[in-house]
């Protein structure tokens, strides 16, 4: 049996960057979730798969938007009409999910819960357990049904499982009890990141977020086909994401003049180009010549000729040499004010002047935490300008 | 750091130069002035010492014109403290390019200890200066408004712009966000958000709301559906009736036809298109009858034509004739065209030819070879130009070796005879040269004098043992930083420590004298609810008592009240043990805190102690009294190490006395050795005068020699020439007389052949004209006889007479006139005879036509009756009858096909109220009414169904969506951006305050020096003044009155920021040590007072270090000459 299997597919969700600035991007991006979950129906079709799992988080809140309820559905009747059933459950995202509140889904679809957490097709069992609320601290693993003795058992669960890193820890549980629980085949879904793990013939495979939306998303764009037959499942992955997260670091420090800064900077610009995929680069830029202001205009000059690569944001870091407190009078006195309990204060004063007037969804940037790294970032910023308007 | 040399080995234009800088006698400031033009390289050279100092450029290499990139290559000889002169070399790899004096790779550390880990452009700020780069540093200064921080900064950097560059910060972060301010990105962003939210939440398709537009959209569906059946069953009556109507207005029309049909023929009905058929046939034949009789009458006409042009039997041979006349041609001519003229060209040209020939026999005489066949005088142009030139050859030959000889003849006698020959003295010189480079020993002297003189005054303040602390090894600068920060840290949280301990100790004992209280004496319970709960069940008991007997009633109470008793001893009891346990509890919380107090004081006053123990052995180290603290140390491990590395220059110093005093009596021993060989003989003394006077004589004798050896050699040039020349004559001789062998000419020499050739360039187109005047007269004799043979013929024809001197022309015309007129008659009767042919087949044609369409239009009326009646007016009657037959069935169709077409019943009602006149009307209203109904229900459903539409496309917000996302985005980078900014100018600002405080002592009092000296004492000194926004620096002018910097005229500014500039450069040279200070013509745009005041500071800067002036001013050499006292001036190099 072959399944097509992703999750964390995150409907309605956007892409969060500077780049969708760009008319082109933004505009080609706007539903780009929505186009991402087309792109996976395509494939499961023209790879004529047997069953297509969607492992939690289908949509991305659990505001009832039934525009995009219909959109799912609509794509999963389109699989459906070519023989192609659904499996899905719901993570923690997906309030949207809940057949009590807004009806079936359709024929041929089948949301597994608590009431009907298993279900059987061509032979194989699927089982799987639906979040009813966003927070759940608890494994689930243990009120998963046992397999069914003599036949293939698959397992769909939306987990932090062994508390990753980066995402809340819902439902976790490990990876250990995992795959002695029996399954031949783990479906995972909350941690964006693709990756697997086989434990004998029992495999796990985390499929990956289908469109990575912000740079914390560097990985995934992906979904998996896994080939369920004696053995260890075998698994190849396919790429859906139509944009992509890169950074791109560029040492400038020997570029004087202009023209030689726009060859380094074509070079290595041409290098993070995909013509099969939009590509947003942040740009770590170390240079003791150029302001953040000049490298965004020379960077645009430079993407007019570039195809589907476009800046997220540029990131002007001094060379470290001249960051030395010991050649440096000003860079070592800075430093010796940062240390003072005073200037503290005041720094953290600036940040929460800052915090106070920020909508509260983004005020969390400029917390006390980062306040070292701001100072730090704020001494580059000064000699890089202090050097950099010396030498215009 | 010092540069004694710079060697521009393989760069730019250079190749193999070298830039001496030597050191300055004692007591004298270091300052070199190197000199050159414009485009002499001085750029070039400063740049080499970069790129020497830093390594060379990545990528194109702007000197790398004259030597590949690879191949440059410069180097230098640098006093490096520490290592003494250090020969160093770079060349233009991108690894390994530092190499020492024998190629061999060094690391690039020795050199960036030596600058003191400083990067390219920090060097190129701190210690270069040009004149653009004063005058705009003093522009940009002004921005500092004073600022001591400020300008003290810009002093010790070079960078001038940081008053412009925290401005650019502040206004950034303004941008973002500025209490108060109206179009800052964040207030335009959390605008733009707000909007965005409205119509997210607006458009939000909740289940609910679509619930809502669904059932509506339903039920206006349903109404819609019910006023849409009303309608249709509407249109059916409305069908029906006019069904009804039709059928009743057709049985009308049939009834009507029916009696119309009975007056007209009988028969059946004609066949489609009979009427038209039978109007065709009747024209046909009318038409055929007149093509009949006009075929007669042209028959008859050409009959007439034939018979009046009939054939001429000589027109034939009189066109053979004339067409052979015409055929022949004369000089590109017709022979008949120039008939009356051929006879008198014939005469003229005959004339002509006869004439060129005479000319002919006139030039051979002229030649003197009268006899000779003309052909063999005849050449061609290109032989004529042969001859021409070998002949002009030969002259020239002849001229050219006449002056070559010349030429010798002239130079021998100016040579004269050969000079004495100089001996080979290059062994002397070269040993002369090696002890001049030496001689001089007075400047590693003074150098080690400046040293000592420098060690004195460093270690004035260090105990005497000094040098073995130094030995011992000095404690790290960062150990005493952290001891000292340690220190500090240990003091504060141990003052914090006591503190904490003594409060927590204090708490303690409260705990202890409350629980020891609360065990002497347990708290009495607050019994106040138990009281109240009593009192109500006495109150209770009291109404009910008498409802028991009064024993019981006793009993019982007695019981309840030992209760009671019982009952507040436990509670007193009980509360008492939870109040103990909460203050034992409370006792040991406080003593844990205590105890947990106590052990961090013992452990920090155990740290103190440690780092005390610490402190004390870094005191023995720095050689220090045991009563001084940490704050100490830096200064006097600061002086230590500069006495140390002081020292080490008077060693160098000594070494490099040592090591000169070596090579110099080398040098004496070599030239000594090499003057023997000469029999130059001498002392110290006096031998180095003596080989220089010889040297001098012998350059003399070499300079003679040398001019007559290149007067030999000219001379043996010239008679090579006189040979070339020689031989270049016999060549041209021998090729005339091979061309000419052949030529009947009596004199084929140069001269004779140059005299001929005229003539014979003649003797060329004459005889081509009279071989073309040859051929033309032929050609018209045989012309004229062929026109005289053809006439005469022509004549015969025509019966006409002519003698051949008759003018042939009339005969020509009357013969082409015969041939003319038997021409046309022919084609006259042709056409005729065609014309008959065709005339008779036409008229046989006709006939049949007309009697073939007569048949035909009488079968179209077979059975058809009306036979009295011509046959177009027969056919149109006829015709008017099957049309009403026509008329007929159409009106029996259209009633069935209405009665068919609508419901049978309706019909029939509908019918049954016919004749009625209203009765339309009356259906008609009851469709309108249906369709204004279904018409309003239809529009509701619609709009209900758009809203259902609307809400749900409405509900795909992707766009705004997206946005949001992206404005937050844009607002969080433009956030940090800003508190990076606002952080930025706020340590920066904090900076400047400590940099102020801590080189204002050091410094101030040489910017003062420098600015009083610079101004020329216009102004007497420098002030600080403490304001509300910080310290401003401000100049004092001689009679007391303030200017605040800002005010200051821009020159004056410019002044103070070279005094700023000097100070900066001091502060570096005293810590952490001295290095080139390189000025560019900084003094092109001073008057000499002024550029005589900048000199003496540059003289300054050479007393603190190193300066090296550029400049292509040569007044300027001058003034430097007179105002630094030793200055060394070097011309740039060729």
């Amino acid at each position: 049996m072959r399944l097509l299997v992703s999750a964390d597919i995150h409907l309605g969700s956007p892409i969060r960057s500077a780049a969708m600035r760009n008319p082109e991007l933004g505009d080609r991006l706007k539903q780009a979730s929505r186009d991402a979950f087309i792109r996976i129906v395509d494939l499961a079709i023209s790879e004529d798969v047997d069953a297509l799992v969607l492992a939690g988080d289908i949509f991305d809140n659990d505001q009832p938007d039934l525009k995009t309820r219909a959109f799912l559905i609509s794509q999963l009747a389109e699989a459906a009409d070519a023989d192609i059933p659904t499996l899905l459950i719901r993570g923690n995202h997906d309030a949207l999910l809940d057949h009590r509140a807004h009806g079936d889904l359709g024929p041929n679809i089948h949301l597994l819960h608590k009431d009907a957490p298993s279900v059987e097709i061509a032979g194989v069992w699927f089982h799987g357990l639906s979040f009813d609320t966003a927070h759940v601290l608890r494994s689930f693993l243990p009120d998963y049904p046992g397999p069914v003795p003599g036949q293939k058992n698959v397992g769909l669960i939306h987990t932090s499982l062994d508390g990753a890193p980066g995402h809340d820890p819902y439902a976790p549980c490990s990876e250990q009890d995992l795959m002695a629980h029996g399954y031949d085949l783990w479906c995972l879904g909350h941690i964006h990141a693709p990756f697997e793990r086989s434990s004998g013939p029992v495999l796990a495979v985390m499929p990956g977020i289908p469109q990575p939306r912000h740079f914390g998303e560097r990985t995934g764009g992906t979904v998996a086909i896994v080939e369920l037959g004696d053995g260890t499942p075998e698994i190849e992955r396919h790429q859906v994401g139509r944009l992509r997260f890169k950074n791109c670091s560029l040492d400038l420090t020997d570029c004087s003049d202009v023209q030689e800064t726009l060859r380094t900077l074509r070079a290595k610009l041409e290098v993070m180009r995909d013509p099969e995929h939009d590509t947003a680069v942040r740009l770590l830029v170390t240079t003791g010549h150029h302001t953040a202001d000049m490298l965004a205009a020379l960077t645009n000059e430079v993407l007019e000729n570039i195809d589907r690569v476009f800046v997220d944001k540029i990131k002007v870091t001094a060379p470290k040499q001249q960051l030395d407190s010991k050649t440096d009078d000003l860079v070592r006195l800075m430093r010796e004010e940062l240390s003072e309990p005073g200037f503290q204060h005041a720094g953290k004063q600036v940040l929460e002047d800052l915090r106070g007037v920020l909508p509260r969804a983004i005020s969390d940037e400029l917390s006390e935490d980062v306040l070292d790294d701001l100072l730090e970032e704020a001494i580059n910023e000064v000699t890089l300008s202090l050097h950099a308007g010396a030498a215009e | 750091m010092r540069l004694n040399r710079l060697d521009l080995i393989r760069y730019g234009r250079f190749d193999g130069a070298q830039i001496m800088l030597p050191e300055p006698a004692t007591g004298q400031p270091d300052v070199t002035v190197i000199y050159g033009p414009n485009e002499s390289g001085k750029s070039t050279a400063f740049n080499g010492l970069l790129e020497l100092l830093f390594g060379m450029k990545a990528g194109a290499h702007p000197y790398a014109y004259k030597f590949e990139r690879n191949d440059l290559l410069v180097g230098a000889e640098l006093n490096i403290p520490g290592r003494g002169a250090t020969v160093l070399r770079r060349n233009g790899k991108r690894t390994q390019s530092l190499l020492d004096y024998q190629g061999r790779p060094v690391e690039d550390a020795i050199l960036s200890s030596a600058l003191h880990g400083l990067r390219l452009d920090d060097y190129v700020e701190r210690f270069s200066l040009n004149d653009k780069g004063l005058r705009e540093g003093g522009e940009r200064i002004a921005g500092a408004k004073g600022d001591l921080g400020q300008l003290l900064h810009a002093g010790v950097s070079g960078l001038t712009n940081m008053a412009t560059t925290l401005e650019a910060m502040t206004a950034r972060s303004d941008l973002f966000h500025k209490k108060g301010g109206r179009n800052t990105a964040l207030k335009s962003g959390k605008e733009r958000l707000k909007e965005i939210g409205d119509v997210l939440k607006t458009a939000r398709l909740t289940p609910e709301r679509e619930r809502n537009l669904r059932t509506d959209r339903d039920a206006a569906r349903k109404v819609f559906e019910e006023a849409d059946a009303e309608l249709s069953r509407a249109r059916k009556r409305q069908a029906a009736g006019a069904a009804a109507q039709t059928w009743y207005d057709r049985s009308e029309e049939i009834r009507k036809i029916d009696e119309t049909l009975a007056g007209f023929p009988k028969g059946p009905d004609l066949k489609k298109g009979t009427v038209g058929h039978v109007a065709t046939f009747v024209t046909t034949i009318s038409e055929k009858a007149e093509s009949i009789a006009e075929a007669d009458g042209r028959v008859a006409r050409s009959e007439k034509v034939i018979a009046e042009n009939e054939a001429d039997p000589v027109a034939a041979e009189l066109a053979a004739e004339i067409t052979k006349l015409e055929q022949t041609r004369v000089e590109e001519a017709s022979l008949i065209s120039r008939a009356d003229t051929a006879r008198s060209d014939l005469e003229k040209r005959t004339g002509e030819r006869d004439e060129i020939a005479r000319q002919i026999k006139q030039i051979q005489a002229t030649l003197q070879v009268p006899d000779v066949p003309v052909t063999s005088l005849v050449l061609t142009s290109e032989e004529l130009e042969t001859f021409g030139n070998a002949a002009q050859a030969c002259q020239t030959t002849e001229r050219e070796l006449k002056a070559a000889l010349d030429v010798v003849k002239t130079a021998r006698e100016q040579l004269g005879d050969a000079p004495a020959k100089p001996q080979d003295l290059s062994q002397l010189q070269v040993a002369f040269d090696a002890w001049q480079a030496v001689a001089d020993v007075s400047g590693p002297e003074q150098a080690l004098e400046r040293e000592n003189a420098r060690l004195v005054k460093v270690v004035s303040g260090l105990p005497a043992s000094w040098q073995k602390l130094v030995e011992n090894g000095l404690p790290a600068r960062e150990t005493l930083d952290d001891v000292l920060r340690e220190w500090n840290t240990l003091t504060s949280n141990l003052d914090a420590a006591t503190e904490d301990f003594e409060a927590r100790d204090t708490s303690y004992k409260v705990a202890r004298a409350k629980r020891e209280a609360d065990e002497g004496e347990p708290t009495s319970i607050d019994a106040a609810a138990t009281e109240e709960t009593r009192r109500l069940r006495d109150a209770a008991w009291h109404s009910h008592r008498g409802t028991l007997s009064a024993e019981t009633a006793d009993f019982f109470e007695e019981a309840m009240r030992a209760d009671d008793g019982a009952h507040t001893n436990y509670l007193m009891g009980t509360e008492a043990r939870k109040q103990i346990a909460n203050s034992r509890t409370l006792e040991a919380t406080a003593r844990a805190a205590r105890d947990a107090a106590k052990d961090k004081l013992d452990r920090l006053t155990e740290s103190r102690d440690d780092l005390s123990k610490r402190i004390a052995s870094i005191t023995t180290a720095l050689g220090q009294s045991p009563d001084v603290g940490p704050e100490a140390f830096a200064g006097r491990r600061s002086a230590l190490s500069t006495a140390a590395e002081i020292a080490a220059d008077v060693a160098v110093a000594e070494d490099a006395l040592e090591k000169h005093s070596r090579h110099r009596k080398a040098a004496l021993e070599g030239l000594s050795a090499a003057a023997q060989l000469v029999d130059i003989k001498g002392d110290e003394g006096n031998l180095p005068a003596r080989v220089g006077k010889a040297l001098a004589l012998q350059d003399s004798v070499r300079d003679v020699w040398e001019k007559w050896r290149r007067g030999e050699q000219t001379i043996t040039e010239h008679e090579k020439a006189v040979s070339q020349a020689e031989d270049e004559k016999k060549v041209a001789f021998a090729r005339l007389e091979t061309l000419t062998a052949a030529l009947p000419l009596p004199d084929c020499s140069a001269a004779g052949i140059k005299t001929a050739l005229p003539h014979l360039r003649t003797l060329q187109q004459l005889h081509r004209e009279h071989e073309n005047l040859a051929r033309r007269v032929d050609a018209l004799e045989r012309a004229v006889a062929t026109l005289a043979r053809s006439v005469l013929r022509l004549a015969e024809l025509l019966e006409e007479p002519f003698a051949p001197k008759d003018d042939p022309l009339p005969i020509i015309d009357r013969a082409r006139l015969r041939v003319s007129n038997a021409e046309n008659a022919d084609r006259l009767r042709k056409r005729e005879e065609d014309l008959l042919v065709e005339e008779n087949q036409s008229r046989i044609r006709a006939i049949g036509a007309r009697d073939e369409t007569q048949d035909k239009l009488e079968k179209l009326f077979e059975g058809q009756g009306g036979e009295d009646l011509p046959p177009t007016e027969r056919a149109a009657r006829l015709a008017e009858r099957d049309e009403l037959r026509q008329e007929h069935d159409n009106s029996d169709k259209r009633r069935t096909e209405a009665r068919n077409g609508v419901d049978r019943t309706l019909f029939d009602e509908e019918l049954a109220h016919l004749p009625d006149a209203t009765r339309e009307a009356e259906t008609q209203q009851e469709l309108d009414d249906a369709q204004t109904a279904r018409d309003a229900a239809r529009d509701a459903a619609v709009e209900k169904e758009r809203l259902y539409r609307e809400a749900y496309n409405a509900a795909d917000n992707s766009e705004l969506v997206t946005e949001q996302a992206t404005v937050f985005e844009e607002l969080r980078g433009g956030a940090r951006q800003a508190a990076v900014a606002r952080l930025g100018v706020l340590a920066a600002r904090g900076a400047l305050r400590r940099l102020a405080t801590e080189r204002r002592s050091t410094m101030l009092k040489d910017v003062e020096e420098a600015f009083v000296t610079m101004t020329s004492n216009e102004w007497e000194k420098v002030v600080v003044w403490t304001e509300n926004q910080g310290e401003k620096l401000v100049g004092i002018k001689p009679g007391g009155d303030p200017v605040p910097v800002e005010n200051m005229s821009t020159g004056t500014m410019g002044q103070l920021y070279f005094a700023l500039r000097l100070a900066g450069y001091r502060s570096f040279a005293r810590d952490p040590g001295p290095l080139p200070m390189i000025l560019d013509d900084i003094l092109e745009t001073f008057d000499d007072a002024r550029a005589s005041a900048a000199l003496n500071l540059c003289a300054e800067i050479g007393r603190s270090g190193q300066a090296i002036i550029f400049t292509h001013h040569a007044h300027l050499v001058e003034l430097a000459r007179k105002s630094i006292p030793g200055v060394s001036i070097v011309k740039m190099p060729d």
